[in-house]
């Protein structure tokens, strides 16, 4: 059953809306496979062909649906596979597995037991969601259907419940009606921000212009977040569901999606969801019959990250450098072409139809005091499980990176969390147990940015860690403001002095002088948080500073200039695998015989620390 | 109207004027870089920062395109204006520290010196605030420069950094610059004028009376192309250097002045 024509009325709709679902629930087996960007990068798109196939050929007298699907979160672990019944997951599954799981378990029922998720700790195997820790500590209301759905499908959508936020919106809200709703459910923005959503709205239905517009913010830039990708990609009706109904609500008639280029994925996913909510009536002229009439284009952005930057943003949409300026007077009253504009985040226009369909008092009832609901967070660096998490606000770091991350990799001692992008800061352990809250992670030092979290452990080096954002960020801004242009390289030499061991006294204090100095007169968000990774870093970890300065030393042992390899002469057995792979031809000795590094040759590179097998190369 | 109240001193000022022009007519000097009343306040330079009374709160905010919209209390003077305004400059410094200008803004306001390493050659001197960007385009009507490359490695430059037709070597943007470092160069055998450092190069208009030189020849078009006047000799006048223009306009007057004793 497909969506046929304009849907003209909410009874209309309903009825569809049953049979769809009705029809789902008919069809008894279903393999989804995920084809979102991490597992498509291993090879999960043949995979999906090959149960294609396959399903084609079963003569079992069933239907067998393969379909494929957003992604699931577990990245680490692709690409996976789900069998229904049972919603038996699969992981790390490969083309020749494709005919073992159809024989045995869509076919025959049983489960193949190789191809489950293991606890590293208990050696349990988990047969579905439920039973993996990473699974269940969380709580998915904007990924609830990723996973599930095909995300090229929208009756697949409609069929989960899509569009009834939108149906009734239309069918019996005013747009002051929608607004207390969000304003009930306490929504704060999820792109860095955390502004609140309700009040955003009604400043921009307020506003006096001819036109408004909505846009929706996905040009994700954070290096290692992947949030709002995976929603566009593996569920991007809700994002439009969502600005339709921001349109309503706000009295716009145009919308925009602003994603960057480098997500074919998304774009292909967006472009296709558009078409199809246009051809069922959701968008265009006179949706579901009613008098609103609103459409959603979609400009791609070259990559920028200033871009995610509201006005740059702006400036970009309308074709001019993405520069962003002065927010004196905000966008909610002179934005895209001087007219008021209403600015979300990917994330926050997905939590819209839940709040309409459950109500802003259940959406309230999730959370803490100032932060109301969920928060998706791409967890990655140095922890167990990578992937993608979506945690109710209030949960502590310590839930999310040791229950739901299974801890630090490779039995490491964890350092610290870092949170909030670029502009974000670095938490430290004993800081672990403070909540996911905007108002908390703020004072902090860091803050919820749009929800990277890159977990570092022991052998981190945090002026390292501070260099490399600060180096992102020069590399990204603009230029347009005098101290985010010249102070940021100016922080970014002393930092580049104290890695290689030149650091003077004073050097600290000249940074935390300049990072101030950021704070207080740049011109964007993005300037006057630039220097958090480096504030924070030296609030938490200020004796790794001292030891650079004034030892010369680097404790963690990763900037180049200040530490030598050496060969442990009672641990080396002569083996000369080092030798063999050292590039630069550093190392010298007989078989059998303890090996030696030439200083003066070697470039510490470090490949004969890793490729040792007896541990025998230190650094000192 | 709306009051503002900058350091004490109350002055009502019309809706949607800035704080810059309120503390203007208080008497109250707050430096800046990159504003000139002829062109857009874009902020950039960031150098008049302010400090603004929220009520719960404070708040810097840049004077020169903050608009004026209700009652507002202002400090220039107050410690943490201050202090962000002789960072800004102190980052200036580093960049243009040949610059004359710039040395004295700074030391009028208190600034004698930068504790940064100055920045590389090639960025040296421009410090980017964007008004000869500004009045090329808004005011001028050529666009013949604009910004090329972000970041550090943003500069004013012209098309692909080559001369460009588009530049009418009016010298707008040498007239505008704050630091003085875009020039006005005339070789004189040429007889050509060069806008320095865009390498845009015009030939000078010469007085057909006496050949002294005048203005470029791409100004004098375009100034006939805008003049829209029944007038034939204003054509030929304006191909005149100032003292001929002069002694013809008296010429004619003499004329006049005969034909009518003569009747």
């Amino acid at each position: 059953m497909k969506v046929e024509g304009r849907i003209a009325s909410k009874a209309e709709f309903e009825r569809l809306q049953k049979d769809l679902g009705k029809k789902a629930d008919t069809a008894a087996k279903v393999v989804r496979v995920c084809i979102g960007t991490g597992c498509a990068a291993k090879g999960s798109r043949r995979l999906y062909e090959l149960f294609c196939e396959a399903a084609k050929k079963s003569g079992t007298g069933v239907t067998v649906e393969a379909k494929p699907v957003g992604c699931h979160g577990f990245c680490e672990r692709g690409p996976i596979v789900v069998v229904q019944p049972g919603n038996i997951i699969y992981q790390g599954v490969e083309e020749p597995d494709v005919g073992e799981i159809f024989r045995e378990t869509v076919v025959g029922g049983r489960v193949v037991e190789r191809l489950l998720y293991e606890d590293p700790e208990s050696g349990k195997k988990a047969e579905t969601e439920d039973e993996i820790p990473f699974y269940n500590a969380q709580k998915r209301i904007v990924l609830a259907e990723n996973g599930r759905i095909d995300p090229t499908s929208i009756s697949d959508y409609i069929a989960a419940g899509g569009y009834s936020a939108l149906a009734k919106v239309l069918s019996g809200m005013s747009p002051e009606e929608v607004i207390e709703e969000v304003e009930i459910s306490g929504l704060r923005g999820r792109g860095g921000g955390g502004f609140p959503t309700a009040r955003k709205w009604r400043s921009c239905r307020e506003a006096e212009g001819p036109e408004r517009y909505v846009i929706c913010n996905g040009d994700e830039g954070d290096p290692g977040a992947f949030m709002d990708r995976s929603i566009m990609e593996g569920n991007p009706h809700s994002v439009l569901e969502g600005m339709i109904i921001g349109a309503y609500a706000i009295g716009a008639s145009k919308g925009y999606i602003y994603v960057r280029n480098e997500y074919p994925l998304a774009v292909e996913h967006l472009k296709n969801a558009i078409v199809q909510a246009r051809e069922a009536g959701f968008l265009g002229e006179e949706i579901l019959g009613t008098s609103f009439c609103f459409d959603i284009r979609i400009n791609r952005g070259g990559g920028a990250f200033v871009c995610g930057e509201s006005t740059a943003l702006i400036a970009s949409l309308e074709g001019r450098a993405g520069e962003p300026r002065a927010k004196y007077v905000h966008t909610v009253e002179r934005g895209l072409n001087d007219m008021p504009t209403n600015l979300n985040n990917v994330e926050t226009w997905a939590n819209v139809p839940a709040i309409i369909n459950r109500g802003g008092k259940w959406f309230s009832s999730i959370g803490t005091e100032g932060s109301k609901g969920t928060k998706v967070f791409s967890l990655v660096g140095k922890v167990v499980n990578t992937g993608l998490v979506e945690v109710p606000m209030g949960m502590t770091l310590r839930q999310i990176v040791e229950k739901i991350g299974g801890g630090v990799k490779d039995g490491k001692k964890f350092k610290a969390v870092q949170t909030g992008g670029p502009s974000g800061g670095c938490i430290p352990s004993d800081q672990l147990d403070a909540r996911v809250d905007f108002d908390e992670l703020t004072k902090l030092g860091s803050m919820m940015g749009s929800g990277g979290m890159i977990v570092m452990d022991e052998d981190t080096c945090m002026v390292n860690v501070a260099h490399y954002f600060l180096n992102f960020l020069k590399e990204e801004s603009c230029g347009k403001c005098t101290p985010c242009r010249e102070g940021i390289a100016q922080m970014l030499a002393i930092l580049d002095r104290i890695s290689k061991g030149e650091g003077k006294e004073g050097d600290i204090e000249m940074l935390e002088s300049l990072a101030h100095l950021l704070s207080e007169t740049a011109l964007c968000a993005l300037g006057k948080t630039a220097a958090n990774p480096v504030l924070s870093t030296i609030r938490y970890f200020k004796d790794e500073y001292e030891a650079h300065i004034s030892e010369h030393r680097c404790p963690a042992k990763v900037c180049r200039d200040l530490f030598i390899y050496e060969i442990d002469p009672e641990v080396c057995t002569g083996c000369g695998i080092c030798k063999k792979n050292c590039p630069e031809e550093a190392i010298t000795g007989e078989r059998r015989e303890p090996h030696v590094i030439d200083q003066n040759k070697c470039t510490k590179c470090g490949t004969c620390f890793d490729k040792c097998p007896f541990t025998a190369i230190m650094k000192v | 109207m709306p009051t503002v109240t900058i350091d004490g001193i109350a002055v009502t000022v019309e809706k949607e004027q800035t704080i810059l022009y309120a503390a203007k007519k208080a008497g109250i000097w707050i430096p800046t870089l990159c504003y000139n009343p002829s062109v857009t306040a874009l902020a950039e330079c960031r150098l008049c920062m302010v400090e603004l009374d929220r009520g719960k709160y404070t708040q810097l905010v840049t004077a020169c395109n903050y608009p004026v919209r209700r009652d507002l209390t202002v400090s220039v003077s107050s410690e943490r204006a201050v202090r962000a305004r002789r960072g800004v400059m102190e980052l200036l410094l580093a960049r243009a520290p040949e610059s004359l200008e710039l040395k004295v803004l700074a030391a009028r306001m208190g600034v004698f010196g930068t504790p940064y390493p100055t920045v590389t050659e090639s960025q040296r001197n421009c410090i980017l605030c964007g008004l000869c960007v500004s009045v090329c385009d808004e005011v001028m009507g050529c666009s013949a420069i604009g910004f090329a490359g972000r970041g550090t490695d943003r500069a004013v430059a012209t098309p692909f950094r080559m001369a460009s037709d588009g530049c009418i070597a009016c010298g707008a943007c040498a007239v505008v610059c704050p630091v003085g470092t875009i020039q006005i160069r005339i070789h004189e055998e040429e007889g050509e004028v060069e806008i320095s450092p865009f390498k845009s190069r015009a030939k000078l208009l010469v007085c057909e009376e006496c050949g002294k030189k005048m203005v470029t020849e791409p100004v004098a078009k375009q100034m006939m192309d805008r003049v829209n006047i029944n007038w034939d000799e204003f054509r030929e006048r304006a191909r005149l250097c100032p003292e001929c223009r002069r002694k013809k306009t008296a010429e004619a007057a003499g004329l006049i002045a005969s034909k009518i004793g003569a009747e």
